[in-house]
C-alpha cells in the first residue's frame, strides 16, 4: 500500500518546476519549444499575452490552459493561437461548454498540483461560474486554513468599444474586487499584458485577469527582458500638475487622449494606470493627488457601487487636506450595457472625462 | 454537591425564544446525560432537549406554557459528587450554555466569544468604554498648505492666500479663524481683561490747569432779535415745566461738554435669539424682555472696561476733577406724556438679569404713567436712549448733565451681512453714543462702543 | 422506496435483505465472489463502524440541543451506504464528502472532533486534506454539488499525470465524490459528469438518495430513477440498496477498481433514508409522515447486519464490546466538545490569501489597535 504524496499545491513555482513529475499524457505534444524571445519588440496586446502564456507553459509543466475554443481555434481573440499545437491537448485544453465546470474542475486540478489558467470567452459569460468563483475559488484557501493554495488565473476579455451584441461588452470587475480572497488585475498595454499574465500565473492566489478586449489589437513596445513593475503596482503614466486622472484597462488610453486635449487647452493632467484593481496600490495615486489637489476616476463600468467609488472614497479619506475639489467619477450609466449603436454615448470618452476635469477645476 | 444550570439554547440557527411545553422530569428525579428532560416549542418546531448533566433535578425554573428567551436558565441539576472530601475545591456552580456576557466558562472577550448555539441573543449591550481618546491622525503634510475644503473656499472668497496665513490648527492646518484674521473684515471681538471693581466706589482725578481742558464756560453769542409771532401762521407754546427743564439741561450739557459721537454697525442676531429664548423661559415669563435689556447689561459690562464713560467732569473751587464712579446708576431716556425724562436704575451693576428686567419694566411703566419722581432722575452715571423704537439707526444724542456718555440703541432689522464668506440676512443694528471729550478720548469711546456692540453680537461674552 | 410516481425501479444491488437474511438480488450476482470473500472480521468491522458512528451522531445531535453546537446534520440511517463505500476505497484514493459523511471521514482517518469544530463555529474547514493522517479526505462542502466539480478536476489531474490506468490497483488512484438526491439537481453535478465523461476520469459519483432534500421529496428532483442519469452521460450507473452495507461495499469497490484501471467514471445511486431531520434546525414532522419513517426503520442497516452476524455466530461479547465502544466514543465526544476553546479574533485575517496582502495587513492592525483601546475585560 503506497502512501499518496501530499499535494504540491502549496509550494512556490520554482520548486514546482523542479519537481515536475514526468511528461504530460495525451496527444498533440508536437514540436519542440522554440527559445523564448528577447529584446524589445512591438506587438499587439493579444500577441503579448500569447507570448507570456507560451513562456509560462514552457517554464512549468504544471501550467495548464483551459477554456472553450482555445485549443484548435486558438481562442476567439486568438490569444492562445498555436499553443495547443506546441504543447499538446493535455496542456491546452478545449473544455466542454460549461463555465462553472471549467472553474470547478480547475480547482480540482489545483488540488493535485496544477496551475490552471482559465479563459472565459467573454465577460458576460463569467456568471455561470460565479458560484464556483465566489463560494469556492475565493474561499477555499481560507476554508482550508492555509492548507490549500489555489494558483488559478481566470482570464476574461472585458469592456466595450467593439460594437458587439449583448453580454460581450461587460465590465464586471466590481463583483470580483468585492470578493475577499480574489486578486484582480487589468493590464492596459502590451508590455503590461506580457509581464502581468506571467506574474498572475506565478501568484499562489486566484487572480481574475481582466483583458481590455478593445485593446487586443493595439500595438505597443514589449520589453521581453525586464519586468518594469510588480503585479499589484499602479503607475503614473503621464506627468501633470492640475488634475490627476485615474483609470484601468482600456480607459487608460482614453485618459491619455483626454490629457492631450486638455494640454492644448492649457490644463496639465497627470494620468495614473491602476493596473491592479484588488489590491489597489494607492501610493502613486496619493502622491499625485497631493500635488494636483484634484482627481477624476474614469471607468466603463456602471458607477453605482463601482471600483471607482471605492478608490474615490479612499483617496478622499487619505488625501483630505490636499483636496481642492471632491474626487469625481466618470462612469458608465447605471443601465444594462446598451445595444451597440449606443455604446459611444454610454462609454466615457475623452469629452466625458474632460467635462469632469472642468468640473473639478471649477472648485 | 455542584449545582449545574442549563440555560435555553438556540436550537435552530437564530431563534431568540422558546416556549416550555412539557417537563419530562421533576425535582428530585435522577437524570443522566442525554436523557430527554423537556420539550420546547420554537418558531420552527417542537424540540426535545437532552440533559447536559448527570445528577438529580434541583429546580424547574420555568413553568410549562411560559415563553423564555434564549439564554434564560431553565433547570438546575445537582451533581452527586462521589467523594466530597475536604481537599476538593469548593463546588463552584456550573452553568452550561451560558451567554457571552460575563460567563466564566467563556473565553475572554475578543476571542470569538459568541458561543455557537446562542447566536442571535437579543441582548442590548452597552457601549464599551474607551480607555483613551481616539487616535488623531497626524496629517502627513506633503508640499502645500494643509486646510480643509471649507477653509480653502473661505480663503478664496475673502481673497486670502493660504500660503500667507499662519496655521494654528492641531494638525498644522489653517483654521477658519486664521483666515479671518487675515481677511479685511474686522470682527468686533476683543480679548482684553475686564477688571473687577472691588469696594471703592469713587476715585477722584484732578485735572491739571491748562492741560487741554476746556474748563471755561463757553461764550455764547447772543441770538439775533426774533420778530413777534405771526398768529395766523404760527403756534406759540409757552416754555415751562418739563420742557423748560429739559431745554436748559440740554443747553447746559451741549455747551459745556464737548460732544463727540461714534457709532458702529453690528450683527445683533444672537441678541435677538437670546431675547426670544428668554421670553420663552419660565424664569422670565412674568417680565418684559427686550433687546434693551441686553443693551443695558452690555453697557454695565462695558463700563467696567472703560470706566471713564461712567465718570463725571466736576468743576470745583479748587479746580476741575473727574469723578470716576464704580457703580452704575443706569439712566433710561423715556419719552413720556410730560416730555423727555431720564429716570435711572440705581446700582444697576448689582442686579441680576431678571431684576434688571424688572427694574427696566418698572421704570418704563412709572414714566409712562407720569409718576417718575425727582429722586429717580438724580444721580445717574450713564444713560441709554432707545431711538430704535422710532426707527432710527443712530444719532448724536446729548449727554445727560452730570454724566460723560450716552449710548443710543438703534433699530434692529434684517439687513444683508457677510457671514462665513457668504452674504446672508441678519439682524443688524447701530450702536452709537456721544461722549464728553473732556473726560474721555476717542480710543476710549470707541472701545466702549465696540464693547457694547460685541455683546450684542455675542451675548455669551457676558458669561465671563 | 418512494415509488408512487409512475416509474418502476429496477431491483437494486442487494445482498442482505431487510430482515438480515442473505438474499442477493439478480443485480448483485456479479458481486458475489467479492462478497463471499469478506471475512467475519471485516463484517464485524462494518458493524462496529456503523454502531459507533450512530452513537457519535446521536451525541452530536444532543450537543446541539444542549447549546454546544450551532448545527448538526445527522447521518442517522445512512450508515451502511457510507461505511460500505468508504471501506471500499483504497488508501491512495481521493475522497470528496458533501457534509453528512461523518463515518466516511472517520474511516479515512479524520478525527470526528474536526467535524465538531466545524459545527461549533470554530472553523469553516476542520482538517487538512493533504495531511497524510486524513487519508486524502477533503473537507465538507456546504454549497450543494460544488464538490463534484472539484472531484472531477482531481480525476482529470490523475489522468494527465498518469496516476491511474497503469494496471496496478495498489498504486492507481481513484476519486469518489459523495452527494445527495437534492444536490443531483444542481448544474454543477451535471457539469461534473460532462467533464468526467469527456476526460474519462477514474471517478465514482456516489449519490446517497436519502429520499428527502430538507422537505422536498426526491420525486420533485427527478421523474426517473436517479441512477439512470449516469447512462445519459456515457457512464455505467447502478442502484444499490444503501441500507445494505455489504452491497454498498461490493458495488463501490468494483466501481472504483474499474475506474482506476482506466474504465472511466461510474455512478452509484445508494437508496437509503434520512432517518433524522435535515439538520437540527429542521422539523420533519411538518412534511413527512411518521409511518414512512417507521417503514424505513424496519429496513435499518444496523439491525439487518446484526441479524446476519448473529446467524454467522457472532458472540454476545462482541456486540457488548461494540456497544461499550460506542458509548465511550459518544462520551469522549461530549467531554471534548465541552472543553473546546474559542478562537482569536485575528484568525479571520489568516489565510484569506496565500501571499501577503496590504489590505488584510491594514485591517488586522486596525482591529488590534481598536481592541486595545478599550478597558480590560469590557464586554
Amino acid at each position: 500500500m503506497t502512501e499518496t504524496d501530499p499535494v504540491a499545491g502549496t509550494r512556490p513555482v520554482a520548486e514546482l518546476a523542479e519537481a515536475s513529475t514526468g511528461p504530460s499524457t495525451g496527444s498533440g505534444a508536437g514540436g519542440s519549444t522554440p527559445p523564448a524571445p528577447t529584446g524589445t519588440q512591438s506587438m499587439p496586446f493579444s500577441r503579448a499575452l500569447n507570448t507570456g502564456l507560451r513562456a509560462a507553459l514552457a517554464n512549468s509543466d504544471r501550467v495548464l490552459l483551459m477554456g472553450e475554443d482555445i485549443g484548435r481555434l486558438g481562442g476567439v481573440f486568438r490569444v492562445t493561437e498555436g499553443l495547443q499545437a506546441e504543447f499538446g491537448d493535455r496542456r491546452v485544453l478545449d473544455t466542454p461548454l460549461a463555465e462553472s465546470g471549467i472553474v470547478g474542475t480547475a480547482i480540482g486540478l489545483a488540488m493535485v498540483g496544477f496551475r490552471p489558467v482559465i479563459e472565459i470567452q467573454f465577460d458576460g459569460f463569467v456568471f455561470p461560474a460565479f458560484d464556483q468563483i465566489t463560494t469556492q475559488l475565493a474561499k477555499l484557501t481560507n476554508r482550508h486554513e492555509g492548507a490549500l493554495s489555489l494558483p488559478i488565473v481566470i482570464r476574461i476579455p472585458y469592456g466595450g468599444h467593439i460594437g458587439a451584441v449583448e453580454h460581450h461588452q461587460e465590465s464586471p470587475e466590481a463583483y470580483f474586487t468585492h470578493t475577499p480572497g480574489l486578486r484582480v488585475v487589468s493590464p492596459s498595454t502590451p508590455n503590461d499584458a506580457y509581464w502581468m499574465i506571467q506574474d498572475a500565473i506565478d501568484s499562489n492566489d486566484p487572480v481574475i485577469f481582466l483583458e481590455p478586449k478593445a485593446r487586443y489589437w493595439q500595438k505597443g513596445e514589449v520589453d521581453l527582458d525586464a519586468r518594469a513593475l510588480p503585479l499589484h503596482a499602479s503607475r503614473i503614466v503621464r506627468r501633470g500638475t492640475d488634475v490627476t486622472l485615474v483609470g484601468h484597462g482600456a480607459m487608460v488610453t482614453t485618459l491619455l487622449q483626454a490629457a492631450a486635449i486638455a494640454e492644448s487647452e492649457g490644463t496639465s493632467c497627470e494620468v495614473v494606470d491602476l493596473r491592479s484593481l484588488s489590491p489597489v496600490d494607492y501610493g502613486p495615486i496619493l502622491d499625485s493627488v497631493r500635488r494636483t489637489g484634484r482627481m477624476v476616476y474614469a471607468q466603463e463600468a456602471p458607477g453605482f457601487t463601482s471600483l471607482g467609488s471605492e478608490v474615490a472614497a479612499t483617496v478622499m479619506e487619505k488625501a483630505f487636506y490636499a483636496l481642492e475639489a471632491p474626487v469625481l467619477r466618470v462612469s458608465g450609466f447605471d443601465t444594462p450595457f446598451p445595444p451597440a449603436k449606443l455604446e459611444g454615448v454610454y462609454l466615457p470618452d475623452a469629452d466625458r472625462v474632460l467635462e469632469a476635469v472642468d468640473r473639478a477645476l471649477a472648485y | 454537591m455542584t449545582t449545574q444550570t442549563f440555560v435555553l439554547p438556540d436550537v435552530g440557527e437564530g431563534l431568540t425564544e422558546a416556549e416550555i411545553v412539557s417537563w419530562r422530569v421533576g425535582p428530585g428525579d435522577r437524570v443522566a446525560v442525554n436523557d430527554v428532560i423537556v420539550e420546547i416549542e420554537t418558531a420552527k418546531s417542537l424540540v426535545e432537549l437532552p440533559s447536559p448533566f448527570d445528577g438529580v433535578v434541583g429546580e424547574l425554573l420555568v413553568d410549562e406554557g411560559t415563553t423564555v428567551a434564549v439564554g434564560a436558565p431553565i433547570i438546575t441539576i445537582v451533581a452527586e459528587d462521589e467523594a466530597t472530601d475536604a481537599t476538593a475545591p469548593s463546588a463552584a456552580p456550573v452553568t452550561v450554555g451560558q451567554t457571552e456576557h460575563g460567563a466564566p466558562a467563556e473565553p475572554p472577550a475578543g476571542e470569538g466569544s459568541v458561543l455557537v448555539g446562542y447566536g442571535t441573543g437579543g441582548h442590548v449591550q452597552s457601549r464599551r468604554r474607551a480607555v483613551r481618546q481616539a487616535h488623531r491622525e497626524r496629517v502627513a503634510a506633503s508640499v502645500g498648505v494643509i486646510a480643509k475644503p471649507p477653509i480653502r473656499k473661505l480663503a478664496r472668497d475673502l481673497g486670502v492666500d493660504l500660503a500667507d496665513v499662519v496655521p494654528t490648527g492641531p494638525a498644522g492646518d489653517v483654521t477658519r479663524d486664521d483666515v479671518l484674521k487675515h481677511a479685511e473684515q474686522a470682527s468686533v471681538f476683543r480679548n482684553i481683561q475686564t477688571p473687577d471693581w472691588g469696594t471703592v466706589r469713587e476715585e477722584t482725578i484732578p485735572v491739571e490747569r491748562g492741560a487741554g481742558a476746556a474748563s471755561a464756560t463757553p461764550v455764547i453769542a447772543p441770538a439775533a432779535p426774533t420778530p413777534p409771532a405771526d398768529e395766523d401762521r404760527e403756534e406759540t407754546i409757552e416754555v415751562k415745566g418739563v420742557r423748560k427743564a429739559t431745554s436748559s439741561a440740554m443747553v447746559r450739557s451741549a455747551y459745556t461738554a464737548p460732544h463727540v459721537s461714534v457709532w458702529t454697525d453690528v450683527d445683533a442676531t444672537r441678541t435677538m435669539e437670546l431675547v426670544k429664548r428668554l421670553k420663552a423661559s419660565p424664569d422670565f415669563a412674568d417680565v418684559k424682555v427686550s433687546p434693551l435689556l441686553i443693551m443695558a447689561r452690555a453697557v454695565i459690562w462695558a463700563v467696567r472696561r472703560t470706566p471713564m464713560v461712567n465718570a463725571a467732569w466736576v468743576d470745583t473751587d479748587h479746580g476741575a476733577e473727574i469723578r470716576v464712579r464704580r457703580y452704575v446708576n443706569l439712566g433710561i431716556a423715556a419719552a413720556t406724556p410730560r416730555g423727555l425724562l431720564v429716570p435711572n436704575i440705581k446700582d444697576a451693576q448689582d442686579l441680576s438679569m431678571r431684576d434688571l428686567a424688572r427694574a427696566l419694566e418698572k421704570l418704563t411703566l412709572t414714566a409712562r404713567e407720569g409718576k417718575t419722581q425727582p429722586a429717580d432722575q438724580q444721580g445717574g452715571t450713564i444713560t441709554i436712549t432707545n431711538i430704535g423704537v422710532f426707527g432710527m439707526d443712530a444719532g448724536t444724542p446729548i449727554i445727560n448733565p452730570g454724566e460723560s456718555g450716552i449710548v443710543a440703541l438703534g433699530t434692529i432689522r434684517q439687513k444683508p451681512w457677510v457671514v462665513d464668506g457668504e452674504v446672508r440676512p441678519r439682524y443688524v443694528t447701530t450702536v452709537s453714543g456721544s461722549f464728553d471729550h473732556r473726560v474721555i478720548d476717542g480710543d476710549g469711546m470707541s472701545r466702549f462702543i465696540a464693547d457694547v456692540a460685541s455683546i450684542l453680537e455675542e451675548p455669551a461674552l457676558l458669561l465671563d | 422506496m418512494t415509488s408512487d410516481h409512475g416509474f418502476q425501479p429496477e431491483e437494486p444491488v442487494r445482498v442482505l435483505a431487510a430482515d438480515g437474511s442473505f438474499s442477493p438480488t439478480p443485480a448483485a450476482e456479479r458481486y458475489l465472489p467479492l462478497v463471499e470473500a469478506l471475512t467475519d472480521a471485516e463484517l464485524e468491522g462494518f458493524y462496529r463502524d456503523m454502531v459507533v458512528i450512530r452513537a457519535f451522531d446521536r451525541q452530536a445531535t444532543n450537543l446541539q440541543r444542549q447549546g454546544q453546537l450551532a448545527l448538526w446534520p445527522p447521518s442517522y440511517g445512512q450508515e451502511a451506504a457510507q461505511v460500505g463505500s468508504a471501506r471500499a476505497t483504497r488508501p491512495q484514493d481521493h475522497v470528496f464528502p458533501s457534509y453528512r459523511e461523518h463515518v466516511v471521514t472517520r474511516i479515512r482517518g479524520v478525527d470526528p472532533m474536526d467535524i465538531i469544530r466545524l459545527m461549533r463555529g470554530l472553523t469553516h474547514g476542520g482538517w487538512d486534506p493533504f495531511d497524510p493522517r486524513n487519508g486524502n479526505t477533503h473537507i465538507y462542502t456546504l454549497v450543494l454539488g460544488a464538490q463534484t466539480l472539484h472531484a472531477t478536476g482531481v480525476g482529470m489531474g490523475l489522468v494527465f499525470d498518469g496516476r491511474m490506468g497503469t494496471g496496478d490497483p495498489e498504486r492507481d488512484e481513484a476519486v469518489i465524490v459523495y452527494y445527495g438526491d437534492g444536490a443531483s439537481s444542481e448544474g454543477d453535478v451535471h457539469e461534473a459528469m460532462v467533464f468526467a465523461a469527456s476526460y474519462q476520469t477514474p471517478q465514482v459519483f456516489f449519490l446517497q438518495n436519502n429520499q428527502w432534500a430538507i422537505s422536498v421529496p426526491v420525486t420533485t428532483q427527478s421523474r426517473t430513477p436517479l441512477h439512470r442519469r449516469g447512462a445519459g452521460y456515457g457512464m455505467p450507473s447502478i442502484a444499490v440498496d444503501g441500507n445494505d452495507v455489504i452491497a454498498s461495499y461490493a458495488a463501490t469497490k468494483v466501481a472504483l477498481d474499474e475506474a482506476r484501471a482506466g474504465g472511466g467514471p461510474r455512478a452509484i445511486e445508494a437508496l437509503t433514508y434520512r432517518m433524522g431531520a435535515h439538520t437540527t434546525s429542521d422539523d420533519p414532522t411538518k412534511y413527512r409522515a411518521s409511518d414512512e419513517e417507521q417503514s424505513w426503520a424496519k429496513r435499518d442497516p444496523i439491525a439487518r447486519l446484526r441479524t446476519y452476524l448473529e446467524s454467522r455466530g457472532a458472540s454476545e461479547a462482541f456486540f457488548a464490546d461494540v456497544e461499550a465502544e460506542a458509548s465511550a466514543v459518544a462520551d469522549d465526544t461530549r467531554v471534548r466538545t465541552n472543553a473546546l476553546d474559542g478562537i482569536p479574533a485575528t484568525k479571520m485575517f489568516d489565510h484569506v490569501y496565500s501571499e501577503p496582502h496590504p489590505l488584510i495587513d491594514e485591517q488586522r492592525r486596525w482591529l488590534a489597535e481598536y481592541e486595545a483601546s478599550f478597558e480590560e475585560g469590557a464586554t
